[in-house]
């Protein structure tokens, strides 16, 4: 499903963010990326959406090599890819139903199809009732859960959550992590980087830990080190 | 074939939404295009209505020669036929000296004393001549030279260029279009280029607006053109707006202006031309693309510049 061999990125200004990473990661796998703030993480989730290109390696996902994606085919790449990010990327003019809506609309469904698709997902992440709600209006579980339903409205076959905690208290954390798991257990690979330590530790799943662009560790069933 | 009809849709009412959340600059960056479209309008109508004033005025260019009493007719006839053999002379008509005088009667019968002292003088008083109608202003020298060879020294009294004082006005009406459509393309130039600065600024302010929204589309796999495409359906808009307004005024301008003067012969052909249906609906349609085209040129620059959809 995803594959890294030995990937380099680096900056002009910041050095190199990732050295030689190399990963596979299944379908459906559930995966937890956890190091210190400046160790590679987001450089690596933005490898996989292409944000950024590496340097050196590289990296397959769902059978696209990217080193021969055209630019003119990364559309098509990031509608199989769901992100969620830790500072939720909600539109605050829009209402709940509309921001999940854009995802759809984006993309050329027709708003009968749109209108019978947000129930459903509203259903996954617990906000049946929340519709006409704005992004101000919602506390900042809720916020996060939204950008969830934006980001799996379209089925997506990977998720990945970039510190989709880090904003939110325990119990907001926790219904948050219920949620990624739910959409896992739907078929979703997901793949969630976080500091929390608690929630990496009960989770007690895929622990890859990177340090200084580079993978120290990954252990099936692992904890925070 | 369905989801881009969709989009298409969406993209359509996503322009129109842009168009009228930024009215202020909108109706700014319209109104200086009406301006610069008006002055292209203005200067085709311009042209076209001088260049036909000036054909018809050259209808009227004649070469008089004046013939003298002893002129023997077969003198007359060769220098009839050497003047027909010019190309830039249209025509060669013999008015003989009593036809002179009827045509000087006519045209002076308000103006009695005048009359009576041609009457005095004679009936042989005005000399024969040959009228001899050139089609080209700028050959009237050239023509007026062939009575004036020695061998019609015998046949020839003078010769006068230009019969009226049609010859002046088309040197002005000449130069005047000259100025017209300098000053016209020139003046175009600069209320084109500060249309599209307008259109320029305000759809980098409308991009600056919704730099989030493009940045989080872009995450969420919309394709450039669907990012692209409400920009430039704003800006057609302007282009459209304004080329409709400038079109309405210019032909107002037309129907008023060159209505009443419509009868005299020089503006009866720009008249006629102007308001047939397919000239307007051209004019309309010009209008309108020129508009567009501007519209659309400004709105590539601002995004080029500003959008980065080149850096996914």
């Amino acid at each position: 499903m995803i594959l890294l061999d030995r990937v380099t990125k680096s900056y002009n200004n910041r050095g190199t963010a990732l050295k030689s990473v190399s990963l596979h990661i299944e379908p459906k796998e559930f995966v937890i990326i956890v190091g210190p703030s400046g160790a590679g993480k987001s450089t690596l989730l933005k490898l996989l959406t292409r944000e950024e290109k590496p340097n050196s390696g590289k990296i397959i996902v769902s059978g696209i090599d990217y080193e021969t994606l055209k630019d003119r085919s990364i559309p098509m790449l990031r509608r199989r890819i769901g992100v969620v990010f830790q500072d939720y990327k909600l539109l605050p003019h829009k209402n709940v139903f509309e921001n999940i809506a854009f995802a759809l609309e984006i993309v050329g469904m027709g708003n009968r199809e749109i209108r019978h698709t947000i129930p459903r997902v509203l259903t996954i992440v617990g906000l049946t009732g929340k519709e006409k709600n704005f992004p101000s209006e919602l506390s900042g579980g809720e916020r996060q859960r939204l950008a969830i339903a934006r980001a799996v409205v379209r089925q997506p076959k990977i998720l990945i959550a970039d510190e989709p905690t880090g904003n939110l208290d325990p119990k907001h954390a926790w219904d948050v992590i219920r949620v990624l798991e739910k959409i896992n257990k739907y078929g979703t690979t997901v793949i969630l980087t976080t500091h929390n330590q608690e929630i990496v530790n009960k989770l007690k799943r895929r622990v890859i830990t990177i340090k200084d662009g580079q993978i120290i560790s990954d252990r099936a069933g692992g904890a925070y080190k | 074939m369905k989801r881009k009809l969709i989009l298409l849709k969406r993209v359509l009412g996503a322009g129109l939404k842009n168009f009228v959340r930024n009215s202020w600059l909108s109706v700014a960056a319209t109104a200086v295009m009406v301006v610069a479209l008006i002055i292209i309008l203005s200067t085709v109508v311009l042209n076209v209505t001088a260049r036909n004033a000036i054909t018809d005025l050259s209808k009227n260019l004649q070469v008089s020669v004046y013939l003298k009493d002893s002129a023997s007719p077969s003198d007359v006839k060769r220098l009839q036929n050497d003047l027909l053999l010019n190309k830039y002379v249209s025509s060669v008509s013999y008015v003989s000296s009593a036809e002179a005088q009827q045509q000087f009667s006519q045209s002076y019968q308000n103006d009695q004393q005048l009359l009576e002292s041609l009457a005095l003088v004679g009936s042989g008083s005005l000399p024969a001549s040959l009228e001899v109608s050139v089609s080209n202003l700028s050959k009237m020298q050239e023509v007026g030279a062939i009575p004036l060879e020695p061998t019609y020294n015998s046949t020839v009294d003078s010769v006068t260029l230009g019969k009226t004082d049609v010859k002046k006005t088309i040197t002005r009406a000449a130069s005047a279009q000259h100025y017209i459509t300098t000053v016209s393309l020139g003046l175009a130039i600069v209320f084109a280029v500060v249309s599209m600065l307008i259109i320029f600024n305000t759809i980098r302010m409308a991009i600056f607006t919704r730099a989030e929204e493009i940045r989080i589309m872009k995450l969420l796999g919309a394709t450039p053109s669907y990012i692209r495409g409400p920009f430039l359906v704003e800006s057609s808009i302007y282009g459209v707006i304004a080329g409709l307004i400038a079109a309405s005024l210019v032909m107002a301008a037309i129907y008023s202006l060159l209505g009443k003067v419509s009868t005299q012969s020089e503006f009866s052909a720009t008249y006629s031309l102007f308001t047939q249906h397919r000239i307007v609906v051209a004019m309309y349609v010009g209008a309108v693309l020129v508009g567009i085209l501007v519209g659309i040129i400004s709105s590539m620059f601002a995004m080029e510049k500003h959008l980065k959809l080149k850096n996914w």
